[in-house]
């Protein structure tokens, strides 16, 4: 009874959204077509929310029950398993629920745009892909909706391919470092997107692989017995196999040094990089190590001789997460670019996540829980602020921070959820973040008093520093002290408003559970100790003075700008790379092909034609006296030859009497 | 024979009277009868692929060392005869226009041409389809040299720039291929005293030199780097429906020989696994690189195949995992070069010649559909979302079965993966060269619906191929076929059904 019911459910939840923008995609001749059919691909998404609340509700939660299988290619193991364990059932109702809203909004922000159809079967793809993601406890199957991910994002980041609006672009028009110039249209900016994420996605499908063959041909995540599958391969295998996988996830989650392509996604819709950044694509590589890390249990492997790869594996993964999430605070500290300061501030919570997760290694359990919640309050607090951003830039005309108190009176709806966003996000006390920052903050002092690692707690309290002035900067350049905006176009925008609202009140929902679940009593106890209420003030304080203070003249110059051009890191992806790329294939071109072609095509093979058919005419000369001299010729060759053979012959037997 | 074998045997005899009986006909309804005639053949594939478990239909014998000669319908030749039949099909619907246009921009009488036309491309594609399905080697060569001199035919007559020189070229680097694979195949008769596939899978011996001999032949038309310089003139200067069916299918079937090959006699390959290997690795990510620097669309397609060709030939030294791979990539290849080979051919007949990319760019705006279809065709060369998936996902495999995954294994492991994520670096880099930024004009053109709808049709089939049921049923069949042809032999270590066995 429950099997059926069971497949329904996940049928309506993954293909309605699909289903329901092929109307509009097919429908993209028609204008009149394309103003209505939006509304049923938010349906659809619609159905999505309820399909996946129904799994919250109604499905198991423990194994074996929470796990549903259907025959895919069973004699190779690869089946279509899905899974509605604790983290897929809360990560789903999580992704659909922010997919959902931010479609809410932009039937507004997309209105009028030139090509609906594309956006709006990207948008539900990328939903649906998501939900994939989310739900699959099969690898391949797991891979399939991650390479949804890919071609989705690719599709709306370079939505606006026409490149014809600088509204569209990332970068300042001009801004020159040395052969570069730090300005990307949309259409690169898909390209760049699909071509990082690519160079992780290989990788990890043969990680994927090798776990097919070294599990026994099993691929569900769930099923493996992962520590006999390190065990098998060793120390070097594990740390190959691992780090493979990882770059999967770390490039999609954008950490560095994988971080470009996500500042440049920001060439996309907003609502684009609003789901891009909460719920989906970066969510997707953590949510993927965290639901791994899970069932891999490395704290049970901590010390297991064999599984030193594992170790340092986790240890590697620790660092990457902690450098991304200082980098990605850093950067945004020196960025102007509303969506680009908020997308640096994203690589940087991942980083937390990430590192989080990996601090399970030698904490436990408690971190992976840890690392999971910071990814649900993030995720509805920074699609709100995208949203929040979004509308800025339809009501300035201007993707650059801009707007004074007086711009904030008349927008006062963007504000009060620009002030509840960044509050709540930041970890001071006692807002949602708090809580989980809290548990967070145990994790890496757990590292420091039992392991002495002092890095790890130093560097996430810095990060929380920092991230905590980013927030405050968004805020202030935005509605206290920023410039007076040249353009004011503030009509109309009902369901944007609606959109954002949505989504910032559910941070008091997850502030409820908290609370009142039994998994998270444990942040509760974590925000009550000393430390955490040091570092939540600390937040505090530094969110304040960035407010009341979003550029300090001193540092505008020299970090500033350091800041400000991301480290310089946009010279690996646009200047090293790339030479390195077009070497490569001048190299080939100009030397490879033309060689083969013009020395085959063009002199050896017709040379040799040529030579012979030379030949043979010159032999043909019809006179009896040259014909014999051939023959007598071969007679002689012959009879050398014979000789020859008759000699050695004789030669051999002689020997051999 | 049952009336099922005597269906799919009827369906397979369609195309060969087609061929003779379309030219009879006005353009439009020789071109149904063309598409009917594929795509007929087609669904009898698909539903032999669910309910027909293998079989043969006996022709006629032969005395050694020739043997007999019969129809196979496994599921290799299903796998490579549906992928024959629905590009063929397609490809005959989208050829109505572009060929009209191109006789007529040749100055010749349309109806007239166009039953000549008909004619060669029914024969070739037909001979094609019959190629998969030969149980002989000496008849799977008859249908090779068929498609040779047909596709030569239709270069030299219909074909772009200095097509004679270009027929020519084809001509004499595929007749030599054929001739050096002929005196394998020989060589084969004359140690096994038969040429007849299923005698020869049941304990046939290749001998060294017999499959240098066939490898040397097929590398050729492959072709992989060194022998593939007469590809990128051949694909490029051919109009463009032959070009959509010489890349995508052609090529590809000295794969399908390769395969048939190494099925009778794996040896050679596990011997000289390493070179082979590193050739076709480093023939790959040659052809990639080239990609970057074409500026004619159809030669950039072309030198696209030679790297796709290189996947081929790794797919062939994995074991059977790798085996398997091959197959899909085979099919993937196929459904992503013949739509963007047709794409190339819309830009074409839209854009009045147009094949200069530097003079492209921004082209979305005046062609959506076709843009649409390109991006959709390059998902299947990079092998994402698409059959083509599976195609990496068994290469992958066939890698780990056969390297494992230890340090000394690093450098293999990186190549492979260096190879694949080259297909969609330079595809998505073309499709923004070509198809976005500034547009030149914004002006949305009207196309025939034959220029598009065709290659979306074969789209979608490749995404269904990767679900189930189509992929349940094909690759378990597959699974089968290699398991008992390399499992038997003890090659590469894994039998595959011991896999199988695991599985819960």
């Amino acid at each position: 009874m429950i099997e059926i019911d069971a497949w329904v459910v996940f049928l309506l939840l993954f293909l309605t959204p699909v289903v329901s923008s092929v109307p509009i995609a097919l429908a993209y001749k028609s204008k009149g077509w394309t103003e209505k059919l939006p509304v049923l691909s938010v349906l659809g998404i619609g159905v999505s929310v309820l399909a996946s609340l129904y799994i919250f509700f109604t499905f198991p939660q423990e194994l074996p029950e929470c796990q549903f299988s259907y025959n895919w290619i069973p004699d190779l193991g690869i089946n279509i398993v899905l899974i509605t364990d604790y983290l897929s059932r809360f990560m789903g109702v999580v992704t659909a629920v922010i997919a959902f809203f931010i479609a809410i909004y932009g039937l507004d922000y997309m209105k009028g745009d030139y090509r609906p159809s594309w956006y709006w079967f990207f948008f539900n793809l990328f939903t649906a892909s998501m939900l994939l993601v989310v739900y699959s406890d099969n690898l391949f199957l797991l891979f399939v909706g991650w390479e949804g991910l890919g071609a989705a994002s690719w599709g709306l980041i370079g939505h606006w391919f026409r490149d014809d609006d600088d509204i569209a672009y990332v970068g300042k028009a001009g801004r020159k470092v040395g052969p570069l110039e730090l300005s990307w249209p949309p259409s690169f900016g898909g390209w760049r997107a699909i071509s990082t994420i690519r160079f992780g996605d290989v990788p990890m499908f043969f990680a994927i692989a090798a776990i097919w063959v070294l599990a026994g041909g099993n691929l569900n995540i769930s099923q493996i017995d992962w520590e006999s599958l390190f065990l098998g391969i060793g120390t070097a295998g594990t740390i190959i196999l691992m780090l493979c996988l990882l770059m999967g996830l770390f490039t999609k989650s954008a950490q560095v040094p994988f971080s470009e392509w996500l500042m440049t996604a920001m060439t996309g819709p907003t609502t684009v990089s609003a789901l891009l950044h909460s719920a989906t694509m970066v969510a997707a590589g953590a949510f993927v190590f965290i639901k791994l890390t899970w069932y891999i249990e490395p704290w049970h492997l901590r010390g297991v001789p064999g599984l030193e790869g594992v170790e340092y594996v986790y240890l590697f993964v620790l660092f990457v997460g902690l450098i991304s999430g200082l980098y990605g605070a850093l950067v945004g500290s020196g960025m102007l670019e509303r969506k680009v300061l908020l997308a640096a501030s994203t690589m940087s919570s991942i980083g937390l996540m990430f590192a989080a997760a990996a601090a399970s290694l030698w904490v436990g359990h408690f971190a992976v829980l840890v690392a999971f919640w910071y990814m649900a309050v993030h995720a509805f607090a920074k699609a709100s602020l995208f949203l929040v951003a979004g509308h800025l830039i339809h009501a300035t005309h201007s993707r650059f921070s801009c707007g004074g108190l007086e711009f904030a009176k008349r927008m006062k709806p963007a504000l009060v959820v620009t002030v509840v966003a960044t509050t709540f996000l930041v970890g001071m006390p006692p807002l949602t973040a708090y809580w989980v920052k809290s548990g967070m903050d145990e994790v890496m002092e757990h590292l420091l008093h039992d392991y002495h690692m002092v890095l790890p707690l130093l560097l996430l309290i810095l990060t929380s520093l920092v991230y905590s002035a980013v927030m405050a900067r968004f805020l202030s350049l935005n509605f206290i002290k920023g410039e007076k905006p040249e353009h004011e176009h503030l009509e109309g925008g009902g369901l944007m408003k609606l959109g954002y609202s949505l989504m910032v009140s559910v941070l008091l929902v997850l502030l409820f559970l908290i609370f009142t679940s039994k998994e998270t009593a444990e942040f509760v106890e974590a925000g009550l100790a000393p430390v955490s209420f040091v570092v939540g003030l600390g937040a505090l304080g530094a969110y304040l003075v960035a407010a009341k203070v979003p550029r300090l003249k001193a540092l505008s110059k020299v970090p500033g700008t350091f800041f400000s051009d991301r480290m310089y890191l946009p010279f690996l992806n646009d200047y090293i790379l790339p030479k390195i790329g077009f070497f490569a294939a001048h190299f080939v071109q100009n030397y490879g092909n033309r060689g083969i072609d013009g020395f085959f095509n063009t002199k050896v093979v017709p040379g040799l034609f040529r030579g012979i058919s030379k030949g043979i005419r010159a032999v043909q000369t019809g006179y009896l006296k040259t014909y014999v001299k051939i023959v007598l010729g071969f007679v002689m060759l012959f009879l050398i030859f014979a000789s020859l053979g008759l000699g050695v012959g004789l030669g051999l037997g002689g020997a051999g009497l | 024979m049952d009336t099922l074998s005597n269906l799919l045997f009827l369906c397979l005899l369609l195309p060969l009277v087609v061929a003779f009986v379309a030219p009879l006909f006005s353009p439009k309804r020789a071109t149904y009868l063309s598409f009917l005639a594929f795509i007929l053949p087609f669904f009898a594939i698909i539903y032999s692929v669910f309910k027909v478990a293998p079989f043969e239909i006996p022709l006629t014998t032969f005395s050694p060392p020739i043997g007999e000669f019969y129809l196979h319908f496994d599921f290799i030749s299903y796998a490579f005869g549906l992928t024959i039949c629905i590009v063929s099909a397609m490809i005959a619907l989208f050829a109505l226009p572009y060929m009209k246009h191109r006789f007529e921009e040749m100055g010749r009488e349309v109806e007239s041409e166009f039953r000549k036309y008909i004619f060669l491309y029914d024969l070739y594609a037909a001979s094609m389809l019959w190629l998969v399905f030969s149980g002989n080697f000496v008849l799977l060569y008859v249908f090779l040299e068929i498609t040779l001199i047909t596709a030569f035919l239709l270069i030299y007559t219909y074909g772009y720039g200095n097509r004679k020189w270009v027929g020519m070229l084809y001509l004499i680097w595929c007749a030599v291929a054929g001739v050096l694979t002929l005196a394998g195949i020989v060589l084969v008769a004359f140690e096994n005293d038969t040429l007849a596939l299923n005698v020869l899978m049941a304990g046939g011996k290749v001998s060294t030199l017999a499959w240098a001999f066939i490898f040397a032949g097929m590398i050729i038309e492959l072709p992989v780097l060194g022998p593939h310089i007469w590809l990128p003139w051949a694909h490029a200067e051919a109009p463009t429906p032959v070009s959509a069916l010489l890349s995508p299918l052609t090529v590809g079937l000295a794969g399908y020989v390769l395969l048939r090959t190494a099925l009778i006699d794996y040896s050679f390959i596990e011997t000289y696994r390493i070179p082979i290997l590193a050739y076709a690795i480093f023939s790959s990510i040659y052809g990639g690189f080239s990609v970057f620097k074409q500026t004619d669309f159809k030669r950039l397609l072309a030198y696209s195949t030679v790297s796709q060709m290189g996947y081929i030939l790794v797919a062939l030294c994995l074991g059977p995992f790798g085996l398997i791979g091959l197959v899909i990539q085979y099919m993937s290849h196929a459904f992503g070069k013949s739509i963007l080979f047709s794409s190339a051919g819309g830009i074409i007949a839209v854009h009045h010649g147009l094949r200069d990319i530097n003079k492209m760019g921004g082209l979305h705006d005046s062609i959506p559909a076709i843009s649409n279809a390109a991006v959709l065709g390059f998902l299947n060369l990079g092998g994402m979302l698409t059959v083509g998936m599976l195609g990496e996902f068994f290469i992958l495999r066939g890698v780990v079965e056969t390297f494992g995954v230890t340090k000394s294994s690093l450098g293999i492991i990186l190549a492979v993966i260096f190879m694949f994520i080259l297909s969609v670096w330079y595809g998505f880099y073309t499709i923004r060269k070509v198809f976005y930024g500034k547009p030149r004009s914004t002006k949305r053109l009207e196309i025939s619906r034959y220029l598009y709808v065709p290659l979306y049709i074969i789209g979608i089939v490749s995404v269904l191929l990767l679900f189930p049921p189509l992929s349940t049923v094909l690759i378990q069949g597959l699974n089968l076929i290699s398991g008992l042809g390399l499992g038997g032999l003890g090659v590469g270590g894994v039998g595959v059904g011991g896999v199988g066995g695991v599985v819960p």
